[in-house]
């Protein structure tokens, strides 16, 4: 008996509580971006496991999508904290609690 | 097997992660994180999903994550705290870790070869990049179209973001009596044209405007 589907979807549920709560005890905007990538991993991962216990492919198409907007994502999102830092002097999200600058 | 490899990365994936969320230093972190993406990784490859597993190695650990290291290290923003000496024993615990790889390494490359019994091949074909890029060329053309113009959003998006929004350029030189004049100031036929146009002096910028100038040091004479 290998593992069973809802393994893999505890494990899922493990990973995106962790990342969720990182996000919010986290301060530092880069490490809260981190959390973030982790919650999209944990998703993944359900998708790859309900595609390959129900031996549909479309799963796996979508898992390829996700980690495309995850790329995107990083480019915009780094653009941002760069941007932020370079007028504040700092990554704490606190710093940045208005959006005027 | 498939449950001692599950627990194997399923625990170092946990592991990670809470490792990530309770590093204070964002360098440990992004390692951290790197460690969840090579256990999600190999659970991939259990889950008989190796071109995911492939794509999540080089698009995750690799560029995502390169990016992410690239920026913790140009903000260089952590507290600068002496490197401290527990660090020294790590040295022989990571020369000893890397023999137990490499003899992992050795053992599995000596079984394959030895081995009699081949695994037998997976009917299915979900998974392999054939099935992937069949989908994604017919059924999920839109999506994959979509995507790509997401991606060239980003580009644009992330170059914006990067640019400085100063008239300035870099070389404008910061001395008494100069100017930094657009261009559709000193000629009315560019109209639109920002191009930064330097002068040294006051006067030059008054020449080029066509303005009739006389500093006050002329004028004392």
């Amino acid at each position: 008996m290998g593992p069973q589907l809802s393994w893999y979807l505890a494990l899922s549920a493990i990973l995106f509580t962790i990342g969720a709560v990182g996000v919010i005890i986290k301060r530092n905007v880069i490490a809260m971006f981190m959390c973030i990538e982790l919650m999209l991993n944990a998703v993944n991962l359900t998708f790859v496991a309900c595609s390959s216990f129900f031996q549909d492919v479309t799963g796996q198409l979508f898992v390829f999508i996700v980690m495309t907007v995850a790329a995107a994502e990083a480019a915009v999102g780094l653009g941002i904290i760069i941007t932020v830092f370079r007028n504040r002097e700092s990554l704490n999200v606190d710093d940045a609690s208005i959006l005027k600058l | 097997m498939t449950t001692i490899l599950f627990i194997i990365f399923a625990g170092l994936a946990i592991g990670c992660a809470i490792a990530m969320v309770s590093q204070s230093n964002p360098l440990y972190s992004a390692i951290s994180l790197i460690g969840v993406f090579v256990a999600l990784a190999s659970l991939y490859v259990t889950l008989a999903a190796p071109f995911i597993a492939a794509v999540q190695v080089i698009v995750y650990a690799g560029a995502i994550m390169v990016l992410v290291i690239f920026v913790i290290m140009l903000l260089n923003v952590e507290h600068s705290e002496p490197r401290r000496k527990r660090l020294k024993f790590l040295v022989p615990v990571a020369i000893g870790m890397a023999a137990i790889l490499i003899a992992e390494t050795a053992f599995i490359l000596y079984s394959v070869q030895t081995s009699e019994n081949k695994l037998a091949g997976n009917t299915s074909d979900v998974g392999l990049t054939h099935s992937i890029g069949a989908g994604l060329f017919t059924t999920y053309l839109l999506p994959f179209e979509i995507t790509s113009v997401l991606l060239l959003m980003a580009i644009v998006g992330a170059m914006s973001l990067a640019r400085r929004t100063t008239v300035l350029s870099a070389t404008a030189r910061v001395v008494p009596g100069a100017q930094v004049l657009a261009m559709d100031i000193v000629n009315p036929r560019a109209v639109g044209d920002l191009t930064a146009v330097e002068t040294e002096t006051t006067a030059e910028a008054a020449h080029l405007l066509g303005v009739d100038f006389q500093s006050d040091r002329d004028q004392e004479e």
